[in-house]
């Protein structure tokens, strides 16, 4: 049973890639609940499954086997119109690699799910300039993402995911290719839009010290297992 | 779908140092419009020369032609020429026979047709007819028929002096040569009294429907006789020239196609390089419909740019070449002094249509398969 506290269930969620002798399973049998206001971190190491994990919970991709809930509601055979519209109405992503759309303009970009939700392009573009002034770069909103830095890239990816206020909140190690002192700066960010606007946050991190500054911590381990690291916050 | 039409304007135009897709769309811009405008000028030039043909038809032959269902006479000439005329103010109708004989001129003899009308009062040689036997207006010919009248030395056939008072142009698609005489000469030579084999009728102003008002002014009072409008009395001529149209269309619209396969490895190919895009956009609530919609905007766009500046052009060209004239033919092998062109606005929405639904099926190949991916395949590509 599912209640409303808990905003991702995962049961005995399975995903793989390939068939026959070149199948790999990346997840098998997965258990998980994040509970909705928690800031969880998932660690372990490089081809455990991670990024599967967070492309199934944010319905990029389809479990093989399992059910998975978000806000109590089962939406493993939800349709592709309705995936689309859970994803952009409820999930906000934020990717290792900040995944701009090189054409647009860092403003163009912000205002994309809302575009895509059926905002106007003047009230878009408005929301998207109060966004990118939340998180610093109001000087740079008529700027290509290949006029950006690494870290400012990042900032307009974060405010991307928050333009349609979701409550779900899953970045995919959202500081790799970042420095110490920009990592740092983005994890605060990120950190205190989760409390701001009362997010649930799913983080992958490899960053230990960014996972211990999290609710709780999951680690996967290769073979589709799992271990819990809870910590007190 | 405004932001379907806002990403493919950015993705087509190009923005900032992106301009690698943008020169591969002008590439496929330039081939479809010079597809197009090749499209508009050659069917433009065939329009001209068949619209030639067929002013020549409506200007020198019957618009329409009334003749017995059975045996050659037609019963009540007179009385059915009355009521025409009645019904059809402004038509001209003419009671004709026709037959083969020969006409002779100098020892020469050669077959010809013989031609009766109630609408001529003087005999009239055609171009051909007159080359042949090298005559001229003023000339005198002997026409001999096949009819034979009995006479105290045996059957003879009929002979008769015409007196011809003028060489006029042959009628179109006649090339054995006429002789063009009054209605009661050629009764009497070709049949010894007042018969009439036809009416022909003409109506400058509503030429191609006269021969419809004729059958439906006919249908029941006159069951006996058979109408055939201009379609029907060149249908061979007038199939010819549909048959020249498509077949010159299917020829030159083999250019677009490959124009368009060019469209479509450009669509395919931004598909490709934009997978990450296309992934991220999903991630972001796309619909699938939509991220095919948008790949059928870019293609339907590319087109419709294309067909545009196309057209145009092509007309523009075309028209331009027909009021100047740029283009001379030699003088007496053509009716026209240059060669025409002629924009029709069916031919021009048809090369606009075919374009643009090529453009749109060329474009859904690729959209179909970027909206059948997992957003996470795009993710996992990268």
């Amino acid at each position: 049973m599912s209640d409303a506290a808990t905003m991702v269930r995962m049961r005995g969620v399975v995903k793989g890639y390939g068939d026959g002798a070149t199948r790999v399973e990346v997840l098998r049998g997965l258990d998980l609940d994040v509970r909705a206001g928690e800031l969880l971190a998932v660690v372990g190491p490089s081809g455990v499954g991670k990024s599967t994990l967070l492309h199934v919970v944010g319905l990029l991709d389809r479990p093989e086997a399992g059910t998975l809930e978000l806000e109590g509601a089962r939406v493993t055979d939800a349709s592709v119109n309705d995936r689309a519209s859970l994803r952009n109405r409820l999930i906000g992503f934020v990717f290792q690699h900040h995944h701009l759309l090189d054409e647009l303009t860092a403003l163009d970009n912000v205002a994309l799910p809302l575009r895509i939700a059926g905002w106007s392009s003047r009230r878009a573009r408005q929301r998207a300039a109060e966004l990118l002034d939340r998180v610093g770069l109001s000087e740079r909103r008529d700027h290509f993402p290949d006029q950006l830095s690494g870290g400012e890239q990042q900032r307009v990816a974060v405010a991307r995911a928050l333009s349609m206020r979701p409550r779900l909140l899953l970045a995919d190690e959202p500081t790799g290719n970042l420095d110490t002192a920009n990592s740092r700066l983005l994890f605060e960010l990120v950190r205190e839009l989760h409390l701001l606007e009362g997010l649930t946050s799913i983080i992958v991190t490899h960053n230990e010290e960014m996972a211990r500054r999290c609710d709780r911590v999951v680690g996967l381990v290769p073979g589709g297992g799992r271990t819990d690291h809870v910590r007190e916050v | 779908m405004r932001v379907e039409f806002h990403l493919a304007r950015r993705y087509l135009v190009g923005v900032g140092r992106r301009t690698h897709v943008a020169t591969v769309t002008l590439i496929s811009f330039i081939g479809l419009t010079l597809g197009v405008l090749a499209l508009i000028v050659v069917l433009a030039l065939l329009e001209g020369f068949q619209s030639g043909i067929r002013s020549e038809l409506v200007a020198r032959t019957a618009h329409a032609r009334i003749e017995p269902r059975e045996g050659r006479r037609l019963a009540d000439p007179a009385e059915l020429a009355s009521l025409l005329q009645a019904k059809l103010p402004d038509a001209e109708i003419v009671q004709t026979v026709r037959g083969t004989c020969l006409v002779e001129s100098g020892g020469d003899a050669v077959p010809a047709s013989l031609v009766g009308r109630s609408d001529v009062s003087e005999a009239a040689i055609d171009r051909i007819l007159a080359v042949r036997l090298a005559v001229a207006s003023g000339d005198d010919v002997e026409v001999i028929s096949a009819r034979l009248r009995l006479t105290p030395m045996g059957p003879l056939p009929v002979r008769a002096r015409v007196h011809l008072n003028a060489v006029q142009a042959p009628e179109p698609g006649r090339e054995s040569g006429s002789l063009i005489v009054p209605l009661a000469t050629a009764q009497r030579i070709l049949w010894g009294g007042d018969v009439v084999e036809a009416i022909t009728l003409r109506d400058p102003a509503d030429p191609w429907r006269l021969g419809r008002r004729v059958r439906d002014l006919l249908v029941k009072t006159r069951p006996d006789v058979r109408v055939a409008g201009l379609e029907e009395l060149h249908r061979p001529l007038l199939l010819a020239l549909t048959l020249e149209r498509v077949m010159i269309f299917a020829a030159v619209g083999l250019m677009l196609v490959v124009a368009a396969l060019n469209l479509l490895c450009n669509v395919a190919m931004l598909a490709a390089e934009k997978r990450r895009d296309l992934a991220v956009l999903a991630g972001l609530g796309l619909a699938p419909a939509r991220l095919r919609r948008l790949f059928l905007v870019m293609g339907t766009c590319i087109g419709a740019a294309a067909a545009t500046v196309g057209t145009v052009i092509g007309a523009t060209l075309a028209v331009g070449l027909d009021r100047t004239g740029a283009l001379p033919l030699p003088r007496g092998v053509f009716v026209v002094s240059a060669v025409p062109f002629s924009v029709s606005p069916v031919t021009v929405a048809v090369v606009i249509a075919f374009a643009l639904g090529l453009s749109v099926l060329v474009s859904w190949l690729p959209a179909r398969a970027v909206a059948r991916r997992e957003p996470a395949e795009g993710l996992r590509y990268e």
